[in-house]
């Protein structure tokens, strides 16, 4: 009874008793939003495990599952952290992260960063990468949550400005990378923040005609390669992609369709264990559960995902201020975003970018961001009475 | 604040938002695996599977008796990749053939630089198959490159397996060659359960191209698991299957018969070359000939002998241009062809025995009447050349159709070719013709072998449609009395081929059963010789009324060219047991245009009990008597008993010119192209 004791404010034993005890907020922790999150965790690892193990059965290969399984603990930590600190706190403290993602940002772009893919994004550290793009995400929430709070559904053009320059500045860093997949999340990101905090319906229309005004500049300028192009227009029409990527849309969309209802099994899909579908234990991830576990297996995972949001949100509504609320709306809008354009992506419904499958795919610094996000969700239920 | 500046409301647009994109994701996660699974599974498939077709040995070829005329063996081939080697550059590719023709050379295949270059750009070979540059290579040689494969690249030492043929070039027109799959082959072959790849070994002539379907194993499969580069990660067992192989053919040919022939006919004919029979001759060239045997109670060949012969075995592994075209060439009087069916040859005197027969059933002639041979005949009511003469102008005097038949009257013979033409208001224009017809003459006798020719009896019907065809070709549109004359003694246009002559002999020797030759006489599993797949029956093609009227007349005939005072072969069956063995036969002697004779010899014996039907045509080499009958004598000699048979040996030692350049010129290699 207790992990829903929240749901019934006026059950008068639990909510004194949480005021007087210093651990009360524990007692608020929302277990749903934790078991959900628990489980896609696990899928995620089996399909993390599945994708890596290697297609000799003499010789498993575990060592991306083990450095997952860091990776999740990591981010569980994370998550603990985060929740037992007052989300009310990273006010004051959001600064100080925005400006550090920054200089990490600027610092990845010079000769300490590291360049895979094409990407100037990483720090070495030791056998493990840091992508201060992932942190990035985080910070920019929360800066656009407490600035939000301050303005108080308020939001003139000056405001909006504000609103719009505290994300352009590591945005614009991260095109240099160049990730376009990130930059996008924290496009979606400021977007779903500002439209709870109360933007005037006029800026959303002038937003949306400039935003897509200056997609269809960027596509046709010369600032994009012909690959990232192609990746980012290769969904539409396969055919007319560049060879590889259409060759790589092809099979994804190939091994999820081919797990049909039931799918092949755990460890049995050929597309997977064959590796035939590149980046999947990170990116396309989405293609080994579509295979291996089916429709059945999928949908499940949306359904999750659909359980994980809806708590979210409904966190979002519960909260006693504007600041938990727009952290929870920025957290909402970057998990939604980033499952809906990976999974779209696989699907061949989304361009293809490097964007990580919440808390599924494989990847250090976009678990712990996360896992810290969904920390900041569970400290503001967690003190939605106080 | 207004209710839509609320965060309530904002949050539950943002709701919507999220169910939307929600469902999209379901939408298209619905038809990705509901709509689209199967396909989509196929595809799968597809991506995983590379199956490899794994060859199959091909089955036997063996003689009557079981003794293996064919069968394979494991030759190391170096190959090379054409499309790898291209992408060397040009240092690389010189020091890797410089290396190669080093170890090569070491390694007891001597080759030069030059060769290898040479074979490389031979583009006989198929662009996507390897060239061969080498056969029967060492063992050693493979291990050596295989472990030094980066000092070969595009080079490979491959174990496959070719046709061995055990008594060499032994009944080679027979047993055929086999070759490279061809293009318009490989379409034909499509969906056939023996499946076919480009480069795989297919029979293009005789036993090897009809049995096909038998011979041929059938292909196994491993299939391999491969990964996303294509490399295999393991073989798929279930999917797999070993290859099953091919059939093996028994033969009717009786391999020590056919050694015989064989050896027979080509000292027959060097025997005959550079002679000249008689002063108004040409030169005897003897450029080829052929040798039958058959056995006349079921029609079974034997022996087929044709000369000049090829080595099969030269086509393993595939055949050098030059040598190709050497084979191919005419002035080397067509080795690759098969003369016993495919020499159309004009019959001379052994076609009185049909004149013969025609005349008696048709009532022109009754065996007894006598007939005064003055060495001439003359044609009544007649202008032109009227006067038709014996052979040698020989006078025979007196003579019935026994007598005639013994001593080859030509005269007699002529008035009956004019009898049939004036009785042609009565009997139809064609009725001679239609005699010839039902001894086998003017169609395929039917024996399981490829490319075999009709022969000819010309009608007068046909004489008007060749000549309005092509009025320069020939001197008449008319048929006249004198063609008739000519077709009674086997000339004018008649043409047989020497396995027509032989089974038309045969109908005669066992009472009139015309049976269409057979070549095999049963196709056993190739894995167990016991188990038999099925067996080849005797095949009738037709009958002839023989009774004893008509036959026993033309029969001693017969028996008399052997053994009768007089008769055409008399002298060459001195010694032979004639009263144990009685050998009846007819010689022939066909004159050629501007060439010298064909010598032709046809015989059955025992003449009591027919067994063996012998044909023997010898091309530009005088008389049937003394030229061809010696072939058949000394068969006989064999068939009787007189002769031990010989020790078996491999034909062979081809006498073929010094290979001087293997450079195809543009013409060998269209002749390649279509060769199949």
């Amino acid at each position: 009874m207790d992990a829903f004791a929240g749901r019934w404010p006026g059950a008068t034993r639990s909510t004194t008793s949480m005021r007087r005890n210093p651990s009360a907020a524990w007692r608020h922790v929302d277990l749903i939003l934790l078991g959900t999150v628990l489980a896609i965790s696990i899928i995620g690892t089996l399909m993390v495990f599945s994708a890596t193990r290697g297609s000799d059965p003499d010789t498993i290969d575990t060592g991306t599952l083990q450095r997952h399984l860091v990776f999740l603990l990591t981010g569980g930590t994370a998550m603990a952290l985060v929740a037992m600190v007052d989300y009310r706190r990273f006010r004051d403290w959001a600064l100080i992260a925005y400006a550090g993602v920054c200089a990490l940002l600027l610092g990845v772009l010079s000769p300490l960063g590291t360049e895979v893919n094409g990407s100037q994004a990483w720090f070495q550290i030791g056998g493990f990468q840091l992508q201060p793009s992932e942190l990035t995400k985080i910070a920019v929430i929360l800066v656009l949550a407490s600035l939000g709070a301050q303005f108080g559904g308020d939001i003139d053009l000056r405001r909006l400005v504000l609103l719009l320059a505290v994300p352009g500045l590591p945005l614009a860093l991260i095109l240099i990378q160049p990730d376009p997949g990130t930059a996008m999340v924290v496009v979606a990101i400021t977007m779903g923040v500002l439209l709870v905090s109360g933007i005037r319906a006029k800026h959303i229309a002038a937003l949306t005609l400039f935003g897509l005004t200056g997609l269809v500049l960027v596509l046709n300028s010369g600032l994009l390669e012909d690959y990232q192009k192609s990746r980012l227009t290769v969904f539409l029409n396969p055919s007319a992609g560049l060879r590889e990527e259409a060759y790589n849309l092809n099979q994804s969309k190939i091994a999820i369709g081919s797990g049909g209802v039931l799918g092949k099994g755990i460890f049995e899909g050929t597309q997977t264990q064959l590796d035939i579908v590149p980046e999947q234990h990170t990116d396309f991830i989405f293609t080994a559960v579509g295979e291996e576990l089916g429709f059945l297996g999928a949908a499940t995972l949306l359904i999750l995902f659909g359980i994980l949001c809806w708590r979210i949100w409904r966190i979002a509504q519960l909260s006693r201020d504007q600041l938990g609320l727009l952290l929870c709306v920025g957290v909402l809008t970057m998990i939604v975003f980033q499952m809906f354009q990976n999974a779209g992506m696989t699907m061949g419904i989304m361009p293809i970018t490097g964007i990580p499958l919440p808390l599924v795919s494989h990847g250090g610094s976009s678990t712990i961001a996360l896992f810290a996000g969904l920390g900041l969700v569970q400290s503001v239920h967690m003190r939605r009475f106080s | 604040m207004t209710n839509a500046e609320s965060p309530r409301y904002r949050l539950a647009v943002l709701a919507i938002v999220v169910l939307a994109l929600f469902a999209a994701l379901f939408a298209r996660l619905w038809y990705l695996q509901i709509l689209s699974s199967e396909p989509l599974l196929e595809a799968a498939e597809a991506n995983r599977i590379r199956p490899i077709q794994v060859e199959a040995p091909r089955g036997r070829i063996l003689d009557r008796n079981g003794e293996v005329l064919v069968d394979n063996r494991v030759s190391t081939v170096v190959t090379v990749d054409r499309v790898l080697f291209n992408e060397l550059d040009d240092d690389e590719s010189a020091d890797m053939i410089n290396r190669l023709a080093a170890e090569m050379s070491r390694y007891g295949s001597p080759a030069t630089v030059e060769d290898l270059v040479d074979r490389i750009n031979d583009q006989r070979y198929s662009q996507y198959a390897p060239v061969p540059v080498a056969e029967d290579v060492r063992e050693e040689l493979k291990i050596y490159v295989e472990e030094h494969s980066e000092l070969f690249p595009s080079v490979a030492v491959e174990r496959t397996a070719v046709r061995r043929y055990t008594f060499g070039t032994r009944g080679a027109h027979v047993i055929g060659y086999v070759g490279e799959i061809g293009d318009t082959e490989l379409e034909d072959r499509a969906g056939k359960p023996k499946t076919y790849e480009r480069g795989d070994q297919i029979g293009k002539t005789g036993v090897e191209r009809i049995y096909e379907d038998d011979l041929r194993g059938m292909p196994g499969q491993t299939v391999y698991e491969v990964d996303a580069q294509g490399r295999p990660v393991r073989v798929l067992e279930d999917l797999s299957k070993p290859p099953i192989p091919g059939d093996d053919v028994w033969l009717t040919i009786d391999v020590t018969t056919q050694s015989v022939a064989e050896d027979l006919l080509k000292e027959a004919l060097e025997g005959a070359r550079n002679r000249r029979p008689s002063g108004d001759n040409p030169k005897n060239e003897a450029p080829g000939g052929s040798v039958v045997v058959t056995d006349p109670r079921d029609g079974s060949v034997l022996a087929m002998a044709s000369y000049p012969t090829y080595d099969p075995a030269d086509f393993v592994n595939g055949i050098s241009s030059s040598r190709y075209a050497f084979l191919t060439d005419e002035a080397n009087h067509d080795p690759l062809t098969n003369r016993a069916i495919q020499g159309q040859y004009a019959p001379g005197s052994t076609f009185k025995l049909i004149s013969g027969y025609a005349a008696l059933s048709n009532g022109l002639r009754e065996a007894a009447t006598p007939f005064f041979d003055t060495g001439s005949w003359t044609l009544e009511n007649c202008e032109g050349q009227c006067t038709f003469t014996n052979a040698g102008e020989k006078k025979y005097g007196t003579v019935d159709l026994q007598r005639a038949v013994t001593v080859s009257s030509d005269a007699y013979f002529y008035s009956v070719g004019e009898d049939f033409w004036n009785a042609r208001g009565r009997l139809g224009d064609e009725a001679f013709q239609e005699s010839a017809q039902l001894f086998g003459f003017d169609q395929e006798t039917g024996v399981p072998l490829p490319f075999e020719q009709d022969g000819r009896i010309p009608t007068p019907e046909q004489r008007k449609v060749q000549y309005d065809a092509n009025p320069g070709a020939f001197l008449e549109r008319n048929w006249f009395t004198g063609d008739n004359v000519n077709m009674a003694i086997g000339q004018g246009d008649v043409a047989v081929t020497p396995l027509q002559l032989a089974n038309a002999y045969a109908t005669f020797a066992n009472g009139g059963t015309r049976y269409a030759p057979n070549i095999a006489s049963k196709i056993t599993r190739g894995q167990s010789e016991n188990t038999v797949k099925r067996t080849f029956e005797p095949r009738i093609n037709g009958s002839i009324d023989l009774p004893p009227e008509y036959r026993d007349a033309l029969l001693q005939g017969l028996v008399g060219v052997t053994s009768a005072n007089g008769g055409t072969a008399f002298g060459t069956f001195q010694g032979f047991p004639l009263t144990e063995f009685p050998v009846a036969g007819k010689t022939g002697t066909a004159q050629v245009n501007g060439k010298a004779d064909t010598a032709v010899f046809a015989a059955f014996g025992p003449a009591t009990d027919p067994q063996y039907q012998v044909a023997v045509i010898l091309e530009e080499s005088g008389f049937g008597g003394t030229a061809a009958a010696p072939v058949a004598r000394k068969l006989f000699d064999q068939f009787a008993g007189v002769t031990p048979p010989p020790e078996l040996r491999p034909g062979g030692d081809l006498v073929y010119p010094e290979i001087v350049a293997d450079q195809p010129t543009q013409e060998d290699l269209a002749r390649v192209g279509s060769s199949d």
